[in-house]
């Protein structure tokens, strides 16, 4: 499959997709609740602060996919907690996926630096009909006229989105 | 949550640590901050402060009360900061 | 979380060691700080330079000018960040369509209507002011156009007015309401009081992804931030007006605390920090919200109504003002 110019995914909607459609949704309308929360702040912490060593951090591709470190052999993505390893190991299989396009081969890795934790995440021909899925799945989530409604998942309190999801009244 | 902030720190970096800390907190008494912050920003102080400070000889004390009800104030002699964000 | 700071004293506001730096003309130097200031509301003479004003705006942060009287003159809000082209071509949508816009004004003054009766019932022989405002909350949802609705509202306002002299005890008389000028206490701490919510709630909406400007029971050709006089129609009974009850009835307020002539009354620089100090104290108070089962701030009740709003806008769920239930 080609990447369509005009289907400019990043890494976060792909993350997102595996976290939470409505929240995917209403992302990519720009109705963005990042900015008003605690726990992301302590992400970027984790992402500014660890590894201090490394030199080639926050590279930014084609003006799309950003990258926490990139190494030789390996892309590095930094997350600050290990509950949500689906989405966090998409949205690195995309990267991968899309530097394959790009005629870039790298291994990935996941870094916990709060739990030492770290995973290796590599591109299988099953794994990138996956992310392909997962590109397709986002262009219908974000095709929709109005957001997914609310579907009450274990980790909701702790979302940036929860007080707009769940107030109502 | 309510944070009390004292330190002790080598004369050559002291101003950097203050310097810091008045971003975040009012500064009370000469080797003293106070005020209510998020977690989030309290963590990030630190960050900042650990980059400057040197940890054989610097030392700073944060003491936090969770619930500002919890804690009461009293006063001896001169008074600064009544009211700290109406002047 | 953060702090609203408050400057009365004339000086100099720099930026300086990278945080907020006050220079009074008389008084001791201060340092506030930025991290944790989300607005500055400007009282005194102040100076300021770009070198400041770039730098609130990297920090996020608005600042809201008053006039030499206390009331609200301008605010100074830094470059949106955050935008959402599709919510702004769906709040005009909903302000074009007769019925989506009517909808919306109605519900601001149901809000309002609602916290005023909620007010009065706190107090004795409040029966027939709140039997009137009801009268005209049965209206309101029967009118065709703004300007019906809009003289619901005032006549209900009206009623609810006229109760003030029972629940304030004669302390103060109130005859009728006046804004420009202001001529005797109540109307002064009534439009100071209404000029704090009125920026606070515009600080809400400028954490959101709203337009402040395009507003359904106001005309957005009010030249003002009309959105934010819309919310504020919910929060005035609730936040302004409990203000003002509790600083009379506890008596609270002196002779000085008020600058008055035959054809003026305004409040005095101490009678404004102390309507402020309760402001804030109010702005701070939590409850614990029933549908998110955590404790919120009245400040953040606001945020949450702005929540409600870009619901609604969205087709996500239909928008019902707050009712405190507390």
């Amino acid at each position: 499959m080609e990447l369509s110019q005009e289907l400019r995914i990043t890494g976060v909607k792909i993350n997102y997709l595996y976290v939470c459609e409505r929240k995917l949704w209403l992302f990519d309308r720009g109705v963005c609740m990042e900015h008003t929360s605690d726990k992301v702040l302590l992400g970027k912490l984790i992402d500014e602060f660890s590894y201090p060593k490394e030199e080639k951090r926050r590279i930014l591709i084609d003006d799309l996919i950003c990258i926490d470190i990139l190494d030789e052999e390996e892309i590095r993505e930094i997350k600050y907690s290990d509950s949500l390893e689906e989405p966090n190991r998409m949205q690195i299989l995309y990267y991968l996926y899309y530097l394959k396009k790009l005629g870039i081969y790298k291994k990935g890795i996941l870094n916990y630096p709060k739990q030492r934790k770290r995973e290796i995440v590599e591109l299988t021909p099953e794994k990138e009909r996956e992310v392909e899925d997962a590109i397709k799945r986002v262009e219908e989530v974000i095709k929709r006229e109005t957001p997914p409604p609310v579907e009450k998942k274990k980790y909701c309190r702790k979302c940036a989105y929860f007080e707009f999801c769940f107030v109502s009244e | 949550m309510f944070v009390i902030i004292t330190y002790d720190i080598n004369e050559e970096r002291v101003n950097k640590v203050r310097k810091i800390l008045k971003r975040y907190f009012v500064w009370v008494q000469n080797s003293v901050f106070e005020g209510e912050i998020s977690i989030g920003k309290l963590e990030k102080c630190k960050k900042e402060l650990q980059l400057v400070i040197v940890p054989e000889e610097d030392s700073i004390y944060f003491y936090i009360i969770e619930n500002k009800n919890n804690y009461a104030k009293s006063i001896l002699g001169l008074e600064k900061n009544m009211d700290s964000y109406i002047y | 979380m953060q702090k609203d700071l408050y400057i009365f004293s004339s000086g100099t506001i720099k930026r300086k060691e990278n945080t907020i730096y006050f220079e009074p003309k008389e008084g001791e130097k201060k340092y506030f700080p930025i991290e944790n200031i989300s607005a500055i509301h400007l009282f005194g003479e102040v100076d300021i330079n770009t070198k400041a004003l770039n730098f609130f705006a990297q920090n996020n942060i608005i600042i809201h000018v008053y006039n030499y009287y206390g009331y609200y003159s301008g605010s100074y809000i830094p470059r949106e960040k955050n935008v959402s082209g599709e919510l702004l071509v769906k709040q005009v949508e909903h302000y074009l369509n007769k019925e989506e816009r009517m909808y919306l004004a109605y519900s601001f003054v149901e809000g309002a209507l609602f916290h005023m009766q909620r007010n009065l019932r706190e107090y004795e022989n409040t029966e027939e002011f709140i039997f009137k405002i009801k009268q005209e909350l049965e209206k309101a949802g029967t009118c065709n156009d703004i300007n019906e609705l809009m003289g619901c509202e005032g006549r209900a306002r009206d009623a609810y007015y006229d109760a003030f002299n029972v629940i304030l005890k004669g302390k103060f008389l109130f005859e009728k309401r006046e804004k420009r000028p202001p001529k005797n206490p109540i109307n002064a701490l009534i439009s100071f009081g209404n000029s704090l919510t009125y920026s606070a709630v515009l600080s809400e909406i400028y954490k959101t992804q709203l337009n402040p400007t395009i507003s359904y029971l106001h005309e957005p050709r009010e030249r003002r931030f009309s959105l934010s006089l819309d919310i504020s129609e919910i929060f005035k009974p609730l936040i302004t007006d409990t203000i003002i009850f509790k600083l009379i009835n506890n008596n609270m307020l002196k002779d000085e605390d008020f600058d008055q002539d035959v054809n003026y009354c305004y409040l005095s620089e101490s009678g404004r920090k102390k309507f402020i100090k309760e402001f804030e104290t109010k702005m701070d108070t939590t409850i614990k919200h029933r549908k998110l089962g955590r404790n919120v701030s009245y400040r953040f009740l606001i945020r949450l109504e702005c929540y409600k709003l870009i619901k609604h806008l969205l087709k996500d769920e239909i928008y019902k003002p707050l009712k405190a239930w507390w």
